[in-house]
């Protein structure tokens, strides 16, 4: 069996991003293994250790994205292969720069992140699927093989279905499906040795990037009187409960 | 290219774990080890699962064989997250540092290799209740009888002291050779008449376990002993000349965190209508730690580089711990002095921070050992 993790370089959540010219600046940010990507390693990981068989990691992305396809060679992938490209593409052809890499490879199993931070749209998953004529589970929590099958679980907005897909399929990762190893010492020594390919994207872009700007947020400032103590915190329980829904 | 400041690839994947492992494993429950006064196990257990535990052990003793400007590098993020926490696997470098240096292949085989196999720590037993700096001047007595020496004598700010598998002892086979009567001797956890009683009421550097060690006729063999009787004290020094380089970069870990701590409050808190960020007797106290922190790292790597590279290094290591310790002490205070009143109470991590950062201008020499160092440097020539 071939446990395919198909993963993207971007900028650590606690990064701060500037706009120069029109376009995002990551000069000055710390760029990482998207943490989306990390599941889809760490369960390509799990199981190649269930099920025997390799477990390859495929990067999209400039020539600095090595960094976290050696990220998860330190995390224990087998070998990877690093599908090189400057600059923009959207996800579709994103997809169709990776759809030839994969059919060479032939895996069981595509896992990759739900979204790209945010920056694919969730798109990519599917597209892949697209590419490569098999199913897709997306956002899902729990992946079992059974024969030539495999169950999974796909988290819904208010729930979860479990599916059954015929292999080979692609699935989206993202947080509770498992957790994701540290990239260890030992690890990181031996991913020196792994053997990283190196294949020039062809990419045919659809959409053209035009200029990009950071969303500012704005606070909503609501300060609650707190002269009756016992009607504020009534009244805090209802707006986080009924506005910003997070009790 | 002479001069090279980059990270190799794995250098940075180095640091990456660190950093990550700094924020996720310690800095959640650093805060309460420090109150607790208690040693976390469980960091250490997952120190010794990623491989950063006793990583100086080389590889043909089941190590990875982490080089000075590697350990300096994961220094400076554990201690970003909590210096007395960072001070456990360092106080084990210090332990298995004079068996590196001095030991037979047979001892790095038979001490080594069972700390890369589990969790487990190492420590270095050469201050005593009345000596510290006048190391020459111990009390510890080693008598030859047969196969074994006869150890009595009390050590004394030992860390890691009472979970330490074994403890490299420096005792004396006779006081009035003074440094060239010294002899250092590994003493295993659970021999006989050997003591270790838990210091309390430590400043700071509270989550690591410090310990008075007493020794009551306790026989260690012979096949223990490091180098040559009268060899100890060269042995102790030439590891502390080693060991006192990541003391330096803990020291740049703790003041890049009060530097990232007084950022944040200056940004949010306000005083007459604005952040006080925009005042510039903040700003300057801002840009010193900058400038502190920066000269510090880059001192610090010299004197690792030079560690690394066989090169004499004796006043390097001094001049960084000296210098890095000192600076990082004023870091924190001026956190503290940004924070104003909320500086001086637990509920911000700033105070912390001095009270850890004090303990590095004291062990492996204090500052004004280094200084001597230094100094002696400075009129050989």
């Amino acid at each position: 069996m071939k446990f395919v993790a198909v993963i993207r370089q971007v900028p650590d959540g606690e990064s701060r991003l500037r706009i120069q010219g029109g376009k995002v600046d990551l000069s000055g940010a710390t760029l990482i293994l998207d943490q989306m990507d990390e599941y889809a390693v760490e369960e390509a990981l799990r199981l190649k250790e269930k099920h025997g068989g390799e477990a390859v990691v495929v990067g999209f992305g400039p020539e600095r994205a090595e960094e976290a396809i050696r990220t998860a060679l330190a995390m224990g992938m087998d070998r990877g292969v690093h599908v090189v490209f400057e600059g923009f593409a959207d996800p579709v052809a994103v997809a169709e720069a990776l759809v030839p890499v994969l059919k060479e490879e032939a895996p069981t199993l595509v896992l990759t992140g739900g979204q790209q931070a945010d920056w694919d749209s969730q798109a990519l998953g599917a597209a892949l699927a697209e590419g490569l004529g098999v199913p897709v589970v997306a956002w899902t929590t729990a992946i079992e093989l059974e024969g030539d099958t495999a169950k999974a679980k796909h988290d819904l907005d208010e729930g979860a279905e479990w599916v059954r897909v015929r292999l080979p399929a692609l699935f989206t990762t993202q947080q509770g499906l498992n957790e994701p190893r540290y990239p260890t010492l030992p690890g990181i020594m031996k991913a020196k040795k792994k053997e990283i390919r190196k294949v020039q994207a062809e990419v045919r872009a659809r959409v053209e990037l035009l200029s990009e700007e950071i969303q500012e947020k704005q606070r909503l400032g609501r300060i609650l009187d707190g002269k009756d103590p016992v009607a504020a915190a009534e009244e805090l329980v209802r707006l986080l409960h009924e506005e910003a829904k997070v009790i | 290219m002479p001069i090279d400041f980059s990270l190799t690839e794995e250098q940075k994947q180095l640091q990456a774990l660190a950093r990550r492992f700094a924020k996720e494993v310690i800095m959640p429950v650093a805060r309460e080890y420090d109150e607790n006064e208690e040693v976390p196990w469980p960091i250490i257990e997952r120190l010794h699962d990623v491989g950063l535990l006793n990583a100086i052990i080389p590889e043909e003793y089941g190590g990875m064989g982490l080089k000075m400007l590697d350990e300096v590098i994961v220094g400076e993020e554990l201690a970003y997250a909590c210096m007395g926490i960072y001070t456990i696997p360092m106080a084990s470098d210090l332990g298995i540092t004079p068996v590196l240096l001095a030991g037979s292949e047979e001892q790095k085989a038979r001490f080594l290799r069972p700390l890369t196999e589990k969790p487990a720590l190492a420590a270095f037993a050469l201050s005593e209740p009345g000596n510290g700096s006048d190391a020459a001047a111990l009390k510890t007595r080693a008598v030859r009888q047969g196969d074994y020496y006869v150890l009595n004598g009390t050590k004394m700010w030992i860390s890691n002291g009472g979970e330490a598998e074994w403890v490299v002892v420096f005792a004396t086979l006779n006081p009035e050779l003074r440094h060239k009567g010294v002899v250092a001797l590994v003493v295993e956890k659970g021999t006989p008449g050997f003591q270790a009683v838990k210091i309390h009421g430590k400043l700071g550097q509270r989550a690591s376990g410090t310990y008075e060690l007493v020794f009551e006729d306790v026989k260690v063999p012979v096949e223990n002993r490091l180098g040559e009787e009268g060899e100890g004290f060269k042995i102790a020094m030439q590891t502390l000349n080693k060991t006192r380089i990541p003391v330096a970069a803990g020291s740049v870990g703790v003041a890049r965190r009060a530097l990232d701590e007084a950022r944040k409050y200056a940004k949010e808190r306000e005083a007459f209508g604005r952040p006080i960020a925009e005042f510039q007797a903040i700003q300057f106290k801002l840009a010193d730690m900058l400038m502190g922190i920066e000269t510090a790292r880059m001192y610090t790597y010299y004197a690792a580089w030079l560690a690394d590279q066989g090169l004499p290094h004796a006043h390097a290591s001094a001049i960084a711990k000296a210098y890095a310790s000192e600076m990082a002490f004023e870091a924190a205070n001026q956190a503290i002095q940004i924070h104003g009143g909320y500086g001086y109470v637990q509920e911000f991590p700033v105070e912390k921070l001095l009270r850890d950062v004090k303990l590095n201008q004291i062990y492996e020499g204090t500052n004004e050992i280094q200084r001597l160092i230094i100094a002696r440097h400075v009129l050989a020539e």
